[in-house]
């Protein structure tokens, strides 16, 4: 690990911007003692291979990954979540590689239950997207910060993202449970609620719909469905995640209408639908997509699904008070979600 | 910036250095490609098929190009298989990563 000393005419955080190790923001500069400091919120080896970030392939050590979070503003309770992040980021199935390349925008959005993260501070209430949550906001930001400086997705290098976005800063939040009607995601998905879970899926950044009307799910569900079906979202061509986060108020009125969470995600994927005819008109319509999808490309009444399996909706309750439902479209089908346990 | 400078107060880490990295020479560039086995490798993008077999038939009426192999990956957002760059860079003089789109 090459070290290096300031001069009296050096100043370390237009170093760090110079050299870009950096993602546009002054860093807190990694120091061994800063260090040294955050490697103690883990007793894990810091020379142990947490993964090879790619394209560059650059290896990922425990006290690399300690470094970045610190120079991303974690504290060092935060460590734990960051290793466990990047662990499930570098899953194949997740397909980290093709999105540090790909024209799009899309970032491995974390989503953390379970008592840790309520423990360390990782917000699911108001503006929970960001600004202004340390722990939402380091985390993620630790993440990119090493794919990044370490994996070399950075844009006019190795990725071709034409816009990226917003959540290339930071993709970390978890749900408002104190708010919620429903079980946990995780817990949906079978952990026990005491478990400490990380879901993770390759998201754009979020899409607001605001329903300060409806009074009951059907109305609610059609349009929070129609805002899942924008054409041009590559989920209408690929078998991709989405990610559909409604405000306690938006939860409330299905629960109480007596729908499951279960209830509802299956119900977006029946509502969240448009014919062939409609997305015809514009967008990345071909005939190959939908023939790839085995639909006759003239079959215009033909309803194409934004999500083609609803294990692959990923709803969670999140948000501020208010009638607001956030959704984030998905990928490619290159990229499957993933999701662990990770040890605190 | 080397880790020789002049010493100050506050040294700190250079966070990209994990001593992975790799230094690969680049390939010679043939000055043409007559005579040349040549590899395309599809990202199987809609149509780089039609785009690929059209360039192939070009490079050899026109170019005087021996042979083109054409090889697809398994999908564009993923890298193609170690096998597959170890049977081009062994079939092949001058490969070309192509798309359609």
């Amino acid at each position: 690990m090459r070290r290096f000393a300031l001069t009296a005419t050096i100043d370390e955080f237009e170093f760090f911007l110079q050299k870009e190790w950096s993602d546009g923001l002054p860093v807190v500069t990694p120091t061994e003692p800063r260090v040294q400091v955050m490697l103690k919120a883990t007793p894990r080896d810091p020379e142990e291979v947490i993964g090879v970030i790619p394209p560059a392939g650059e290896v990922a050590t425990v006290r690399s990954v300690a470094i970045h979070a610190l120079m991303a503003g974690c504290r060092p309770e935060y460590l734990p979540v960051v290793l466990g992040g990047l662990e499930l980021i570098l899953r194949e199935e997740l397909n980290m590689g093709g999105v540090q390349c790909t024209m799009h925008g899309v970032a491995p959005l974390m989503i953390v239950n379970g008592p840790y993260a309520e423990k360390i501070g990782i917000h699911g209430g108001n503006g929970c997207f960001g600004p202004g949550f340390r722990a939402n906001a380091g985390i993620g930001r630790a993440i990119r910060l090493m794919l990044l400086n370490l994996g070399g997705g950075i844009a006019g290098l190795a990725s071709a993202t034409v816009f990226a976005s917003p959540i290339r800063y930071t993709a970390c939040l978890t749900e408002h449970m104190a708010q919620s009607p429903w079980e946990s995601l995780a817990v949906s998905r079978g952990y026990a609620a005491a478990q400490n879970v990380i879901t993770c899926a390759m998201v754009e950044s979020p899409r607001l719909h605001f329903d300060d009307v409806s009074t009951e799910p059907q109305r609610l569900l059609r349009g929070i469905g129609d805002a899942m079906t924008a054409p041009g979202s590559w989920n209408m061509w690929f078998n991709s995640d989405v990610m559909v986060a409604m405000s306690p108020q938006h939860a409330k009125l299905c629960a109480q209408a007596g729908m499951s969470r279960m209830d509802v995600q299956h119900r977006l994927c029946e509502l969240a639908v448009r014919t062939q005819k409609n997305l015809k008109r514009g967008g990345n319509w071909r005939a190959e997509r939908a023939l790839a999808m085995g639909i006759d490309p003239d079959d215009d009444a033909a309803l194409i699904k934004a999500v083609k399996d609803p294990d692959r909706l990923h709803l969670i309750v999140a948000g501020g008070l208010g009638p607001v439902t956030a959704v984030c479209h998905g990928w490619n089908e290159s990229s499957h979600y993933v999701h662990g346990e990770y040890a605190v | 910036m080397t880790d020789t400078m002049a010493t100050g107060a506050l040294p700190f880490i250079d966070p990209t250095a994990g001593g992975s990295r790799l230094r690969l020479a680049l390939a010679p560039r043939p000055m043409d490609l007559a005579g040349k086995v040549v590899g395309l490798l599809d990202n199987t993008k809609e149509q780089a098929d039609v785009i690929l077999e059209t360039v192939a038939d070009i490079l050899k009426s026109d170019y005087g190009v021996a042979d083109v192999i054409i090889r697809r990956k398994e999908h564009y957002s993923k890298p193609a298989s170690a096998e597959l760059i170890s049977e081009l860079a062994d079939k092949v003089q001058v490969a070309a990563a192509a798309l359609g789109g």
